[in-house]
């Protein structure tokens, strides 16, 4: 009882805040039937999970490094497009996999060609040109092979082949998996070397362009890794036809989860390639780092409409989600499950399964899984303390850079989680990691910036007045000494996250969980 | 006598922070299992040696060695794993986490902190009661013996203790060089103290720092007869 006492006065305002705000709640059931209440409240959580999953990186980064990832957005509209593609075209994401492992197992193999290059000992024009040349031939070579190696993929520009034809055939199930691509000319053995070559090349060119001897320590694990990488890349090619046919032929359900990994997966990847190249070196330039990350952002949002097309492209609910038929909407979870409704009936609410259910129950284990591995593990512990005071983490002789590389991968493939879970819910359009990084950076402001519990409730927050200012638009909200009720018009939804943002942080400029600085 | 064994010796550093140069011809060697102080006045670089001995702000000229062995173009972290504690003048005790937690990050190994335990504990018997509180929650004093008991916990052959005297309570203080004392029997210790007083009772050796150099150095025991250097780099007699 003390100790509650104790935390209200330390928290005042918060906790005025969250009591008005539970009263405003309170309210609106006044106002609407108890059905449309408990769904726009479940609609607004589960928006709140999406923007959460957005939030939780961009926190945990900005915390962290002082990072605010402005491509972040983007990286959330990846995660959709990609996770479409090996929903809808899993072929293109298998025969893809391979030139992707075999360019990566080079770029594996470079502190071993580090340790290599050494002990050259070349003429200092010879050993200024050459790592050049090497680039040279890397580029030519992919050039060369790159377009014959047989990536069978739609195309965006004629109608027929474009994504949308392909989301609405699945949608349907009218959707034919296409005619495996095959090595025209190409010999397949001649494109792995020639792809591995690329890899190395390029690595090779990388480590010559160094200036100081890196003092390369094991060379042997890198050249394994860089090996067990390229089999990889081999064995999938070998198998790509059988695995490409099991894909196609998984129930929807099972695709989806195969949608997930791989959208994380390719979120993570790009996000640590972000943060190891091109972001290290700005940490100490705040403004350069925004307009990099607001550039990347632009550059990945114009490639994703160059590859997948302007229209929004659907991307139909799996099969768990989707069922109309016989005992639907179900009455209870066990229904649900017997018959894969696509609806269940909570309090008389007609409540979407996938939309506002599977959402939120996502966005809950992200959030417990987080929450553990910050507040239990050893590098919760790290992250923690480096969100106060990197150099100190450092003088205690844990590599930081490590760990700054893993928690953007970790952030951005929250993000691409985020995007690939909104794909079924509300498809995929040109304009969803813009308008979503913005909802992340007022949730981010209002939960007080680095505070992960923060980013949470700034993302429930700024979901549930969304959907709260949707739902007030068609019924209207009646006040005092008007006669017609008040209905907010579009425009007025996004403004309203804003506003929220607004009064906020004039009343607490640290945000509801923000620490004084 | 033989020659002294030299654990850590820089030679001429000259440190930039930014476009200022900070240190401009620091020298120092510290023989293994001793206590050096670096003296000097407010400003003088003694927290810039320090920090440059950990590569927080690596040297542009100049050689650091350990055991002989030249740190140059070593990042923080790689040092640090050497075996070098470093407890820097601001304490850096991490305010979110618990004494345990504090404790437990500086592990190198998987159970450092189990098996350092009681010598921090033996050292530092508050901390035991301490243990569940968060950093934030901790005193000036607790949170100076939790720094320096922090730097305890992986097996540091050498320990950095930036001011350890400043802002302390008299009762504190002697504790605490009585606990560093006790250290620097198995560990060396380079320290920075403000309060020659302090410096006087728990080092063996000093060097004096001015404007970035280092000017003298020797016996602590040769400094304190020596009323025209104190007065003169000191102010104080």
């Amino acid at each position: 009882m003390r100790t509650l006492l104790d935390d209200f006065s330390k928290n005042r305002v918060l906790w005025i805040t969250l009591g008005i705000l539970g009263a405003l709640l309170l309210l609106a059931t006044q106002s609407m039937q108890l059905d449309d209440w408990l769904l726009t409240v479940l609609r607004g959580v589960a928006m709140g999970a999406v923007i959460f999953l957005a939030a939780a990186g961009l926190s945990l980064i900005f915390g962290l490094m002082d990072v605010l990832n402005l491509a972040h957005g983007t990286l959330f509209m990846i995660g959709a497009y990609v996770g479409w593609s090996a929903y809808v075209r899993p072929d293109t994401i298998v025969d893809l996999t391979t030139p992707v492992l075999l360019l990566t197992a080079g770029f594996l193999a470079l502190p071993g060609l580090q340790a290599l290059i050494d002990h050259w000992t070349l003429p200092p024009a010879v050993a200024r040109v050459w790592p050049w040349i090497a680039a040279g031939a890397a580029l030519a070579l992919a050039a060369g092979v790159l377009p014959q190696y047989p990536i069978s993929i739609w195309n965006a520009g004629v109608y027929e082949q474009s994504p949308v034809v392909w989301g609405l055939a699945l949608e349907q199930g009218t959707l034919v998996p296409p005619e495996p691509a095959t090595f025209g000319g190409l010999h397949p053995i001649a494109a792995v070397t020639a792809l591995l070559a690329v890899g190395g090349l390029g690595a090779l060119a990388i480590a010559g362009w160094r200036t100081q001897p890196s003092g390369a320590r094991a060379p042997l694990s890198a050249w394994a890794l860089a090996g067990s990488v390229a089999l990889v890349g081999i064995g999938l090619l070998v198998v790509n036809d059988a695995l490409t046919a099991w894909l196609f032929g998984l129930d929807t359900t099972w695709r989806f989860g195969f949608a997930i990994v791989v959208a994380v997966v390719v979120g993570m990847a790009l996000g640590g390639l972000m943060e190891s190249t091109l972001i290290r070196s700005t940490y100490s330039r705040p403004i350069y780092q925004l307009m990099l990350t607001l550039g990347l952002g632009v550059i990945g949002m114009q490639a994703v409409i160059a590859i997948w097309g302007r229209p929004q492209i659907s991307m139909v609910k799996p099969t768990l989600f989707n069922g109309t038929g016989d005992g639907c909407p179900a009455r209870s979870l066990g229904d649900w499950l017997a018959n894969q409704c696509a609806t269940i009936i909570l309090f008389d609410a007609r409540v979407r399964v996938y939309n506002e259910l599977f959402i939120i129950a996502i966005g809950l284990i992200v959030l417990v899984a987080i929450s553990l591995v910050l507040g239990r593990s050893r590098l919760g512990m790290i992250i923690r303390a480096g969100v106060q005071d990197r150099a100190m983490v450092e003088a205690l002789g844990i590599n930081v850079q490590r760990v700054f590389t893993l928690v953007f991968a970790v952030g951005t493939g929250l993000a691409a989680l985020g995007g690939v879970l909104s794909g079924p819910s509300t498809g995929l359009t040109e304009g969803m990691g813009e308008s979503l990084l913005l909802l992340a950076l007022i949730a981010l402001a209002i939960g007080g910036l680095t505070s992960f519990p923060g980013a949470a409730a700034g993302a429930v927050l700024v979901g549930l007045l969304q959907q709260f200012m949707v739902k007030y638009g068609q019924i209207g909200i009646p006040l005092p000494f008007i006669e017609e009720p008040f209905k907010p018009t579009p425009p007025l939804v996004p403004a309203s996250t804003v506003l929220l943002m607004v009064v906020i942080l004039l009343v607490l400029p640290q945000g509801l969980f923000g620490r004084k600085e | 006598m033989s020659a002294p064994d030299i654990h850590l010796a820089l030679e001429d550093v000259q440190t930039f922070i930014g476009q200022y140069q900070i240190l401009s011809g620091v020298s120092v060697s510290a023989p293994r299992c001793s206590i050096t102080a670096l003296l000097g006045r407010n400003g003088a670089g003694k927290t810039t040696t320090l920090k440059t001995i950990m590569g927080l702000t690596p040297p542009r000229r100049g050689s650091v060695r350990l055991d002989g062995q030249d740190l140059h173009g070593r990042r923080s972290y790689e040092i640090a794993a050497l075996g070098i504690g470093f407890v820097p003048d601001y304490r850096g005790i991490f305010r979110d986490l618990t004494v345990a937690e504090n404790l437990q990050i500086a592990e190198r190994r998987q159970g450092d902190f189990k098996r350092k335990s009681e010598l921090v504990f033996d050292l530092f018997p508050d901390l035991r009661r301490l243990i569940g509180l968060r950093g934030q929650q901790l005193s000036g004093g607790q949170q100076q013996m939790l720094a320096i008991a922090r730097a305890l916990v992986p097996d540091n052959k050498l320990l950095l203790i930036d001011e350890p005297s400043e802002g302390l309570a008299p009762v504190i203080i002697e504790h605490l060089i009585v606990a560093i004392r006790a250290l620097a029997r198995e560990t060396t210790v380079v320290l920075v103290e403000q309060n020659f007083v302090v410096a006087r009772q728990l080092a063996e050796r000093y060097v004096i720092i001015e404007s970035g150099r280092s000017v003298q150095a020797g016996a602590m025991s040769d400094l304190a007869t020596d009323r025209n250097a104190v007065q003169r780099y000191l102010g104080a007699a």
